[in-house]
């Protein structure tokens, strides 16, 4: 009987689901958002294969070469080509950007189901915390840390994700404080099911298009922190590279007419970070209930 | 604008703001006449310390430089004037006459007075003999041996005679440049609070730790070097105004000096194009916009320093340290240093290769024709072969230790050659510098990994250490983005190179070096220092890198009539306004 009503209330989000997906289809901004977000995907992690460079050994006679036949983006002040670095940078931007997005709200979505569901003050403690949490910048957190580890890629996404999480979770209970007096809810506790089901099995579920469209925002959000971190010489070490720390390495070329040292990876960080807020604005609208119709 | 359509144009703007942060710049209002003068600090640099006589929290060439302009040193021993020599239109001394057996010295004052009107005397320095004497712990300058313990008595003849007694026979260059350059007549009549040297240098002391009060405390007020203090701000701006008492050779050339604080090169490099520095620098890779300032009206031109710069092995690292011990291992490091391309390509042209002790930037008697000629020449080939002849082979890209034998002592099998330096952050120039050599060491097969943190931190990082110690994971370190180490003016190595010598951050210790550094200070013969300049380019105690100039300067045209110290300080009263 009860496996049966569980049943019954899943399946209808996913016929929603389809309605918000052909909602999103329509919204041209964000299509367009996610063919800029899969073409740069393509960029950075096939582009590679296909224009291969030396992004490990500097070449000090290949340095600040102009754009060209033998290096299409110029070369920078230690002789890397700068179309290669730029598909180099944008690998570890993106993939920091996606991991530690998804880290945060994964926490922020486990926190603030756990805070709503049980009320009180299990509730009242865990979001003082996520209160106190969000009172501190979370640039200002990101900039002391680094400084202290200088952390690598994986370091980056995880201390992104550990400062990133307040916002989804605050989201999250709030759409659990709704669902969780639902009658399937309400039905499931009566039944002898247990709390973690509960959560698991229908507050989360019922939650994706929350989380989905906070998920979305905190990877945006996070291309952007990690580019201001590696901006301020706090990112990730050389060799390695992103758009953030390509942007301050060309920073003294802005007044010698170096330009593909300084436009190429700011466009990057505008076009996707602009991209993840498009989709994320599309999945909204798609997913809310109130434009339906 | 619906909530979502703000968030995008917020995230537009945030990601576009980054952008144009690389391009922005601030204003200022500029130097109103040529009455004065406004001066660009380093970056990063708060004026913090008036007291001319420096202590290891306040130890700064720039603090040093505006407490010479307020009192003047005894012997101003430096390259204002176009060399290194004894300026003696800046001393308060006139003449300095060492006995036949160089083992004591008498020096004779000029005929000079303290801005109240007071002669200088023998007993004005006499006072600063007596605080430094009983407080020499605490004296920034203290190297144990040297000055003041070589010194072993003060014998005023009358005010303005007095004889300096050595404990032996000493090089009287040397003696002259390193350590009696360090002396500075203070107004015992006015700071003399007690007659106990310890409790006056307290009182001192304390007193110099008030910055607010540098402007009103009478104690300040009683000067006799060519400025006086009109402001100084604890947020750093120091305004100088011209001594009118002042009776010495240097008569300041522009009323009032404007000393100016910036936290980053790039605020002071904005503020040069708004014109509102007349005296300030660029960095080595901005030397390609020198056409945009001339066109400003400025002209360009580099400071070269009396230093060297390097990365100090740390000879006590558990790890590898028993490597760095290896003559060849260091060798091998040696080898795979493009200096010359460094110089050339990363640092624009505006850095000399080091290959030793001595500084290379400029012509010396000091330089031997071992460290000119350059003893381990770049070839990444050379180092390879150097470390395979010694047992190590080449092991996913890294080289590996397989026949610990020919290693050499206390390197194990197995042991990789990793390792890390930590470099001095917020510089272009040096990540590259550092992003080359790291590149040049994979081609040898050593793993070189890179970590940057502020210069201080740097510093308080890296200090002397034993093996068992916390601290002692340091492998490289590297403070040099402006050069590592300043000389004074006869540039022995006692303490950088000597066993046990205060700076000597990585342990270095070779018993013969130790002699010649020894030998260096008494002989008075340039042989002995050329000798020590041969055996350290060969011995490797660091990793010699390329020696960068102090700052690229860039000067309003029209300010003139001086010469840039090498020795890094700054002389206000030299500068003229000459059109």
């Amino acid at each position: 009987m009860t496996a049966v009503l569980h049943t019954t209330v899943v399946a209808e989000p996913v016929a929603g689901y389809r309605l918000s997906l052909r909602r999103f289809a329509r919204n041209k901004l964000a299509v367009a958002g996610l063919a800029v977000v899969v073409l740069f995907l393509l960029f950075c992690f096939v582009g590679p294969l296909l224009y291969s460079t030396d992004q490990t050994h500097t070449d000090l006679t290949q340095v600040n070469l102009a754009p060209g036949g033998a290096h299409l983006l110029g070369t920078d002040a230690v002789g890397h080509d700068e179309l290669g670095r730029l598909m180099y940078g944008g690998k570890i931007s993106l993939l920091v950007g996606l991991a530690s997005g998804l880290l945060a709200t994964v926490i922020g979505t486990l926190w603030g189901a756990v805070a709503g569901y049980a009320g009180g003050w299990v509730d009242a403690v865990m979001m003082r915390v996520v209160d106190a949490g969000i009172a501190i910048p979370a640039l200002f957190i990101l900039l002391v840390v680094s400084a202290i580890t200088s952390p690598g890629a994986l370091g980056l996404i995880v201390i992104l994700g550990l400062v990133s999480w307040l916002v989804p979770s605050r989201l999250v209970r709030a759409e659990t404080l709704t669902l969780k007096n639902r009658d399937y809810v309400l039905t499931l506790r009566a039944t002898g099911g247990t709390h973690g089901r509960a959560i698991l099995r229908h507050i989360l579920p019922n939650s994706v298009s929350t989380i989905v469209v906070a998920a979305t925002f905190q990877v945006a959000d996070a291309i952007l922190l990690v580019a201001y971190v590696s901006y301020l010489g706090l990112g990730v070490q050389p060799p390695s590279t992103d758009w953030g720390g390509m942007l301050s390495a060309g920073l003294t070329a802005a007044y010698s007419g170096r330009w593909w040292l300084i436009v190429p990876p700011g466009l990057a960080i505008i076009l996707v970070v602009c991209a993840f807020n498009a989709i994320g604005d599309g999945l909204r609208d798609a997913f809310d209930v109130r434009g339906r119709g | 604008m619906s909530p979502a359509r703000t968030r995008f144009a917020g995230a537009a703007l945030g990601a576009g703001t980054l952008l144009l942060t690389a391009c922005s710049g601030t204003s200022g209002t500029s130097s109103a006449s040529h009455d004065s003068i406004n001066y660009a600090l380093p970056a990063n640099f708060t004026p913090n310390w008036i007291l001319p006589i420096g202590t290891a929290a306040h130890l700064n060439t720039n603090n040093i430089s505006i407490a010479n302009t307020l009192w003047e040193p005894l012997i101003a021993y430096d390259g204002s004037t176009g060399k290194i020599a004894w300026n003696k239109a800046g001393s308060v001394a006139t003449a300095a006459d060492f006995a036949a057996d160089n083992k004591s010295v008498r020096i004779t004052l000029g005929d000079r007075h303290w801005s109240d009107g007071k002669p200088i005397t023998s007993r004005d320095v006499q006072f600063w003999y007596d605080l430094i004497k009983a407080n020499k712990a605490q004296w920034a300058g203290y190297n144990p041996g040297k000055a003041p313990d070589n010194w072993t008595s003060f014998k005023a003849e009358d005010d303005r005679h007095f004889t300096l007694t050595f404990d032996k026979a000493y090089n009287p260059q040397w003696m002259l440049a390193n350590e009696l350059n360090s002396i500075t007549p203070l107004p015992q009549h006015v700071w003399d609070k007690g007659g106990d040297p310890k409790q006056v240098w307290t009182f001192l002391n304390n007193a110099a730790k008030n910055i607010a009060g540098y402007q009103k405390d009478a104690l300040w007020k009683t000067i006799s070097g060519p400025y006086a203090v009109k402001s100084f701000s604890t947020s750093g701006k120091v305004v100088l105004t011209a001594n009118k008492k002042y009776d010495g050779g240097e008569k300041p050339g522009i009323p009032t000096v404007n000393l100016l604080p910036f936290t980053t090169a790039d605020a002071e490099k904005n503020a040069l194009r708004s014109g509102s520095v007349d005296y300030g620098y660029i960095e080595a890779t901005d030397l390609d916009q020198k056409g945009s300032f001339t066109g400003q009206g400025y002209t360009v031109k580099p400071w070269s320093g009396w230093a060297i710069t390097y990365m100090p092995y740390n000879f006590n690292n558990p790890a590898m340290g028993a490597v760095f011990k290896q003559l060849y291992a260091r060798q091998a490091i040696q080898h795979s240093i493009d200096q010359t391309s460094l110089a050339k390509v990363v640092l624009n042209g505006t850095a000399v290769p080091g290959y030793g002790p001595i500084p290379q930037g400029q012509a010396s008697d000091f330089l031997s024709p071992v460290q000119k000629d350059n003893p381990y020449p770049f070839s990444t080939s050379t180092a390879r072969k150097l470390l395979t002849d010694h047992g190590w082979s080449e092991q996913g890209g890294v080289m590996t230790c397989t026949e610990p034998a020919k290693c050499g002592e206390g390197v194990a099998k197995g042991t990789k050659f990793e390792m890390q330096v930590l470099s001095q952050s917020g510089s272009t120039v040096t990540d590259n510098m550092m992003s080359a050599i790291q590149s040049a060491f994979a081609k040898t097969g050593i793993k070189f990994s890179i970590k940057t943190a502020p210069v201080n931190s740097v510093l308080s990082q890296t200090p002397q250490c034993t093996a068992g110690q916390s601290i002692c994971k340091w492998q490289l370190s590297f403070f040099g983005t402006a050069g590592s180490w300043y000389f004074n003016a006869f540039p022995t190595g006692d303490s950088l190179f000597q066993s046990k010598g205060g700076s000597n951050f990585g342990n270095y210790s070779n018993p013969e070096v130790d002699k010649l550094i020894s030998a260096s200070t008494t002989s008075s013969s340039n042989q002995a220092i050329q000798d020590y300049s041969a055996a350290l380019a060969k011995d490797l105690p660091v990793i010699w890198l390329p020696e960068p100039v102090y700052q690229i300067s860039v000067m309003k045209n029209g300010l003139g009539g001086f010469w840039q110290d090498s020795l890094a300080n700054f002389h206000p009263a030299q500068w003229k306004w000459t059109s």
